[in-house]
């Protein structure tokens, strides 16, 4: 029996990495699989690998008009829908002397204000009963010089999952937080390195993480799943950790 | 011995509540002490009640291009630089999920978020080596908070702050505390613009979810903040005051 068999599953920013792996698993599972992100031409190819009849809208998480005409077009071709993963996130790391207010804003804008409208704007479409699921980071509780806007941001979206959680209660839908460690995508290529590069900083990632090694996505994946699936449905504003001991050893 | 001795110390949104506690209690205790705020009129009277040669300064904490000007304008008042900084202006807007407004989330953000990081970055040419920097949170950073999402995540944000700044200010051994207080007997109940009857309602509700049965005053609450201000606590840092009645563990 397949895990996710017909139901209707939303994943932002699932057209590389983690959320790609997560969309092939989902539509593995039996889900209709809608997934959103800003690029058009990768979501096509995402929606092919993917199958399953899965669908790519073009939407960027940032502009929150956007957000509701998503969900729109998700429940005119699916119906109601009964997992939403916020997946989308960018991180931009900088001295803090030197972070400039637009790279604050950003990171905000998709991060945590993104996150919050990703799921308000969603109330109207999502099924009583849904399962949403928020993506934070292993370093949500660790300060992490450079990048404390990212880390913040995403220390607030944990926080996010507890409230939506308690106020979405008569619902029946539940929040859950997955807080990923570090993981083998291509986010690791996307500041422009040469491939010994992009190694060399896999690898130091890799050297300093309990287990040795990096995740892959598809683990971060079964993670999802598990929240998305009805075998957690006991489980509401908590916190899946998957990042090789980084935060608990 | 006082504890702040000639320390400048900088409240944000000093002009009441927790903020004027604090910076009363700072005054009495030696220090320097500059309030910015909001509003002229209640900054003037805050002023008076500090006492102690205390300035107050009109500055938006959700306007970053205002902070800089901020605190070159107390350096130069005060003629050195900043030994304390309490960065404690803050908004509490509540309503349910779906009605939240973009406006109500963009408020919350811009003061008690991005305010925060900003008022912290913006000083820094301006703190001395080894001043304490100290972030008023909230308790509810890691409860659920019902009509109060967008509030609760801005201050867990901040609870995350104080530990990159820490980290990442450690060569000037500054550090960044938090201070997370439950509910407190402040004027903030009346801001909200209800009745009598409803704000003692809402006091007796949270008194209720208290352990200790009563709310916290704001001068108990300012003891934490001198606490981390002070030398005291030199060992602290990227760390969490909870003072809360009970409010989170219990």
């Amino acid at each position: 029996m397949k895990k996710l068999e017909n139901k209707v599953a939303v994943i932002t920013g699932g057209n590389s990495g983690i959320g790609l792996s997560t969309a092939i698993l989902f539509a593995e599972q039996g889900a209709k699989v809608a997934i959103t992100g800003r690029n058009q031409a990768s979501l096509e190819t995402a929606a092919q690998t993917i199958g399953n009849g899965a669908i790519g809208i073009v939407s960027d998480v940032s502009d929150l008009n956007n957000i509701k005409n998503a969900y729109e077009e998700v429940s005119d071709k699916f119906g109601k829908i009964d997992v939403l993963i916020v997946n989308a996130g960018i991180f931009l790391a900088g001295p803090l002397a030197d972070f400039t207010e637009e790279q604050f804003d950003q990171t905000s804008d998709v991060n945590f204000k993104g996150a919050f409208f990703s799921v308000q704007r969603a109330l109207p479409y999502l099924n009583d009963g849904a399962s949403i699921v928020l993506t934070s980071t292993a370093l949500n509780e660790k300060g992490l010089g450079i990048g404390a806007a990212y880390s913040a941001s995403k220390a607030a979206v944990r926080s996010l999952a507890r409230s939506f959680s308690a106020e979405l209660l008569d619902r029946n839908i539940r929040v859950n937080v997955l807080s990923p460690g570090p993981i083998d995508t291509p986010i690791f290529g996307r500041g422009g390195g040469s491939k010994e590069e992009v190694d060399g900083t896999k690898d130091y990632f890799a050297s300093i993480n309990p287990s040795k090694r990096l995740g892959l996505p598809m683990e971060i994946a079964e993670g999802f799943l598990y929240l998305a699936s009805d075998a957690s449905k006991y489980m509401l504003g908590a916190e899946l950790v998957l990042d090789g001991g980084v935060k608990g050893l | 011995m006082k504890k702040l001795e000639d320390k400048i110390a900088v409240i944000t949104g000093g002009n009441s509540g927790i903020g004027l506690a604090v910076a009363k209690l700072f005054a009495q205790e030696g220090a320097k002490v500059v309030i910015t705020g909001r509003n002229p009129v209640s900054i003037r009277s805050a002023v008076i009640e500090i006492g102690h040669g205390s300035a107050g300064l009109v500055s938006d904490a959700g306007n970053v291009d205002c902070l800089t000007q901020t605190f070159e304008d107390i350096t130069k008042k005060f003629d050195g630089k900043i030994d304390v900084l309490v960065v404690n202006a803050g908004v509490y807007i509540t309503a349910p999920l779906a009605s939240y407004t973009e406006e109500m989330f963009d408020q919350t953000s811009d003061v008690n978020f991005k305010g925060a990081f900003f008022s912290v970055q913006r000083a820094l040419p301006y703190l001395k080596d080894g001043a304490s920097i100290i972030l008023t949170g909230s308790t509810v950073a890691e409860t659920a908070k019902i009509n109060g999402a967008a509030f609760a995540a801005t201050k867990a944000a901040l609870r995350s702050l104080a530990r990159s700044f820490s980290a990442e200010l450690l060569p000037r051994n500054i550090r960044v505390n938090v201070v997370s207080p439950g509910p407190t007997d402040t004027s903030v109940f009346g801001r909200t613009g209800a009745s009598e009857l409803q704000i003692e309602n809402a006091k007796k509700a949270l008194i209720d979810h208290t352990p200790l049965k009563r709310l916290a005053s704001a001068g108990e609450i300012a003891e934490t903040y001198l606490y981390l201000a002070s030398d005291d606590s030199g060992y602290m840092l990227g760390a969490e005051l909870v003072i809360d009645g009970g409010y989170r563990s219990l």
